[in-house]
C-alpha cells in the first residue's frame, strides 16, 4: 500500500501544469464554439468585482441594445493581475477562443503579442490620436496596435489636510513632514505604500526613479544601477530604516495601505487613483474630506513622475468573432462610457478630449488639468515580451535591498547585471526594446 | 484438486486476464507516463512562449546545463532541504509526544484523538492565511530573511503534526501490552521501557510517517506561496515554487520542465531511498 502512495506521489508531482494545460486543451477542442444561428456571442473578461463589475455589465447592457445581433457575456476573472495573467496564459496556450476580448495590463501587450495570443488592431483603424501618446506607445508592439487603452492607472501621493497645508514636493520635505506627523503617536506610519516582492514594488520603485533622474533601460541598455538608481534605492530604504515606512509594508500590496490611510493611521499613501472613491465615503473613511492627491515628490535633478498603469482592452488571437469583438471595444473606449466610469470608480479617461469635458470636472476628485498633467508626465514600464522577467529580477533584487539582506549598490548592480544579460541572450538588447 | 485444465482455456484465461487488466494500464499510462515523458521530452527544447519566433528547437541538455548554474535554483534547493529537514523532525518529535499520550486511557479520550485532527483537516490555503494574518501584525518577522522562517515551520508543524501522532498512534496500538508486562516484571523504568520495547517496535510506522512527510515537506508550495510567496527577496522561496514561476510566470516552459524533471528526479531518489530502507526496517522488526 505505502509503495502505491509512493508511485502515485511520484508521478503527480511533476506534471501539475502539464495535466492542467492538457485538461485545459480537452477542454477547448471539446467545448469550443459551434456554429448556431441567432446573435453572435462574445464574451468580455476583466475585473468583475463590486462597483466595476456593475458598471460594465451596465454599459454592456446598453450596447446589447444598440447591437441586437450580438449579445455579450462577461467571463469572471481574478482581480489580482499576477492570477489574471496565469489564468489567461493557461487559456491562450490552449489556443482557447473564449474569452474574445481580454482586459490586460500594459506590461502583458507586448509578450501576448509576440506570443500571437492577440490580434493587432490596426486594421480596425482606431482613432489612435485621440489617446494619451503614452497610453498608446505602450501597447504597440512592432510597430502595430495590440490593445487600446480603456483606463488610466496613475502612481499619486495622497497626503492629510487636516495635517500639512501642502503636499511636500521634495523626499526631503515629505521626511521631515512625516517625522513631525508621527512624532506623537498618531498617525502611527509616515508613509505607506506597495512594498510587497510583486509588480506594484516596481512602480513604486520607478517614481522614485524618476524622481531621482533614473531610468531603468535607455535605449537598450540597462541603467538602473547608475548612480540616480542608488539614491532613489537608498532614500526608500532610509524611509523603511527611519521608520517612516513600516517594515510591514515588505508585506503591502494595493489595499493594505489603503485602509491603514483610510483608518487616519498614515500621513501620507502611495497608491493608485481607485483609492479617492472608496475614502471619500464617510460611512466607512475616517480621513473623507480631510485630504487630498499630489504627484510624488522628486529630488534636485528628477521630476515628478507617475508609473503607468492601467487596462487595456484587446481582442484573443484565436476568437472566432473578432469583428465582433472590436465593436464591443469600440462601444467601451467610447468618452460617455469613460466618463461614465471616471464618475462611478474615479478611474482616469484615456482620451484626452474628456479632459475638457466639464462633466469631468465633477467625477473626478481632483482638478482634470492636474490629473491630466500627472498621465502625460506618466513613465511606461520596457516595453518588452521578456518583461515578467525583467522585472522580476529587478522585484528581488529591490526587495533585497529594503529587507536588509543586501546594499544597495550590491543589489542594483546584480539585479542589472542578470536583467542585461537576459536582453543580451533573447537578442532583444540595443535593436528592439522600444521604452526607456 | 482440481484437474488440470487443458491448454488452450489456460491460454483464454490469460488472454481474458491481460483484457481485464488493459484499461488500468491504459489509463495509468496516458495518465502518469504519457504526461511525464512529455515534460522530459520538453525539458530537451528551447520553448519559450514569449518569444515563439525561435521556435522549439531541440537543444539536448541545455537546460539542465543552465539550471546547474543558477543560483537561484541552489538556493531553492537548500531551502526546501532546510525546510524538510526542520519541519520534519519537529512533526516526528511532537507528533510522537501527542501518540504517546493518546495512547493513554483517560476521560474523553476520543474527544481529543478528533479534535487533535483539525489543525490537518484545515485546507493549506486557510491555515496558511490564518498564520499570515498573525504574523503581519508582529512587526519584522514576514520581512525578516531568517525570522520569516519560523511562521513556515511553525504553520508546517501545526498543520501536519496531527497527521504523524494518528500514524504513529496506530503504531503504538499494535504493540503487545504483555511485552511491557514483562519489561514491568524485569524491573524495567518507565524510559527504558520507551527506549528498548517501544521504539523498536514503533520504527515501521516512524519510517512510514517519515517518508510521507518528507515527500510532502520537499513538495511544499501553497503554504509558502501563501505565507511568504518565497520573500523576503527569494529567502523562503521552495523549489516548487520556483519551478512553478519559470513556467506560469515567465512562461519559459522548456526550463520550467528542466526543473520539474530534476525536483522529480529528486523527490524519486528519496523514496527509493526510503522504500529500502522501510524494508529492512521490515524485516528487521519481524526477526
Amino acid at each position: 500500500m505505502v509503495r502505491l502512495g509512493f508511485q502515485e506521489d511520484g508521478v503527480n508531482r511533476k506534471l501539475g501544469w502539464c495535466a492542467t494545460s492538457w485538461l485545459a486543451l480537452l477542454c477547448t477542442t471539446g467545448c469550443g464554439s459551434e456554429a448556431v444561428g441567432g446573435p453572435t456571442t462574445v464574451t468580455v473578461s476583466g475585473s468583475v468585482l463590486g462597483k466595476e463589475g456593475e458598471i460594465l455589465r451596465r454599459q454592456l447592457e446598453r450596447f446589447d441594445r444598440e447591437h441586437p445581433e450580438i449579445r455579450v457575456e462577461m467571463r469572471p476573472t481574478p482581480d489580482a493581475a499576477d492570477l489574471r495573467h496565469q489564468l489567461y496564459v493557461q487559456w491562450l496556450n490552449a489556443r482557447a477562443s473564449d474569452p474574445d476580448i481580454l482586459q490586460v495590463d500594459a506590461i502583458w501587450t507586448p509578450e501576448f503579442a509576440a506570443a500571437g495570443w492577440i490580434l493587432p488592431l490596426d486594421r480596425y483603424a482606431p482613432d489612435t490620436a485621440a489617446f494619451f501618446p503614452v497610453t498608446i506607445q505602450a501597447n504597440r508592439w512592432q510597430g502595430e496596435l495590440f490593445a487600446l487603452p480603456w483606463f488610466v492607472d496613475v502612481g499619486m501621493l495622497y497626503w492629510r489636510t487636516d495635517l500639512f497645508d501642502r503636499a511636500p514636493r521634495t523626499w526631503e520635505e515629505l521626511d521631515r513632514d512625516a517625522r513631525r506627523a508621527i512624532a506623537g503617536g498618531t498617525p502611527r506610519y509616515g508613509l505607506v505604500l506597495q512594498g510587497a516582492r510583486y509588480e506594484g514594488l516596481i512602480t513604486v520603485f520607478l517614481e522614485y526613479l524618476g524622481g531621482f533622474g533614473g531610468h531603468i533601460l535607455e535605449g537598450g541598455r540597462v541603467t538602473v544601477h547608475h548612480a540616480p538608481g542608488v539614491r532613489a534605492l537608498t532614500t526608500m530604504r532610509n524611509q523603511f530604516r527611519d521608520g517612516i515606512v513600516p517594515a510591514r509594508a515588505l508585506t503591502w500590496h494595493e489595499e493594505e495601505p489603503r485602509f491603514a490611510f483610510q483608518n487616519g493611521e498614515a500621513a501620507f499613501m502611495r497608491n493608485w487613483p481607485y483609492a479617492v472613491s472608496q475614502m471619500q465615503d464617510g460611512a466607512r473613511s475616517r480621513v473623507a474630506g480631510k485630504f487630498a492627491v499630489a504627484p510624488m515628490p522628486a529630488a534636485p535633478g528628477g521630476r515628478p513622475t507617475a508609473a503607468f498603469g492601467g487596462a487595456q482592452l484587446a481582442i484573443n488571437g484565436f476568437s472566432p468573432e473578432a469583428d465582433a469583438a472590436w465593436l464591443v471595444i469600440d462601444y467601451l473606449t467610447r468618452p460617455e462610457q469613460m466618463l461614465e466610469r471616471a464618475k462611478l470608480v474615479g478611474q482616469f479617461p484615456t482620451r484626452t478630449a474628456v479632459f475638457d469635458d466639464p462633466a469631468l470636472a465633477e467625477a473626478l476628485a481632483i482638478p482634470p488639468a492636474q490629473a491630466r498633467a500627472i498621465v502625460e508626465a506618466a513613465v511606461p514600464r520596457p516595453v518588452t515580451p521578456v518583461y515578467t522577467q525583467l522585472s522580476e529580477i529587478l522585484q528581488i533584487q529591490l526587495h533585497r535591498a529594503l529587507s536588509r539582506q543586501a546594499e544597495p549598490e550590491a543589489a542594483l548592480a546584480a539585479a542589472a547585471r542578470e536583467m542585461q544579460a537576459l536582453l543580451d541572450r533573447v537578442g532583444l538588447g540595443r535593436r528592439q526594446v522600444a521604452g526607456r | 484438486m482440481p484437474a488440470a485444465k487443458p491448454r488452450g482455456a489456460e491460454q483464454r484465461e490469460a488472454r481474458l486476464a491481460y483484457g481485464m487488466i488493459a484499461p488500468a494500464v491504459a489509463t495509468i499510462l496516458l495518465i502518469a507516463l504519457f504526461p511525464l515523458s512529455w515534460t522530459v521530452w520538453e525539458s530537451l527544447h528551447l520553448h519559450d512562449l514569449r518569444m515563439p519566433w525561435l521556435g522549439q528547437p531541440f537543444i539536448g541538455l541545455e537546460n539542465y546545463l543552465e539550471v546547474l548554474g543558477d543560483g537561484r535554483f541552489w538556493g531553492a534547493m537548500a531551502h526546501t532541504l532546510w525546510f524538510a529537514a526542520a519541519s520534519v523532525s519537529l512533526e516526528l518529535v511532537l507528533g510522537c509526544v501527542l501518540a504517546l499520550a493518546m495512547n493513554r486511557t483517560f476521560r474523553g479520550r476520543a474527544l481529543v484523538r478528533a479534535s487533535i485532527l483539525i489543525p490537518w483537516a484545515i485546507p493549506t490555503v486557510v491555515g496558511a492565511l490564518v498564520w499570515r494574518f498573525m504574523f503581519e501584525g508582529l512587526e519584522g518577522w514576514l520581512t525578516d530573511d531568517l525570522r520569516a522562517w519560523v511562521p513556515v515551520i511553525l504553520a508546517d508543524t501545526w498543520k501536519e503534526t496531527p497527521f504523524v501522532a494518528l500514524l504513529l498512534l496506530a503504531g503504538l496500538q499494535g504493540i503487545d501490552p504483555s511485552l511491557y508486562e514483562a519489561a514491568r516484571i524485569d524491573g524495567a523504568s518507565p524510559w527504558r521501557q520507551f527506549r528498548y520495547v517501544t521504539l523498536p517496535l514503533l520504527v515501521p510506522a516512524i519510517l512510514v510517517a517519515l517518508i510521507f512527510r518528507t515527500m510532502n515537506a520537499f513538495r511544499v508550495f501553497d503554504l509558502i506561496y501563501v505565507l511568504t510567496s518565497g520573500g523576503p527577496g527569494t529567502a523562503t522561496e521552495p523549489i516548487s515554487l520556483y519551478t512553478f514561476n519559470s513556467l506560469m510566470h515567465n512562461l519559459r516552459f522548456g526550463y520550467g520542465s528542466a526543473l520539474s524533471v530534476l525536483v522529480f528526479l529528486v523527490t524519486f531518489a528519496l523514496a527509493l531511498g526510503y522504500i529500502r530502507l522501510l524494508g529492512r526496517g521490515l524485516t528487521e522488526t519481524r526477526q
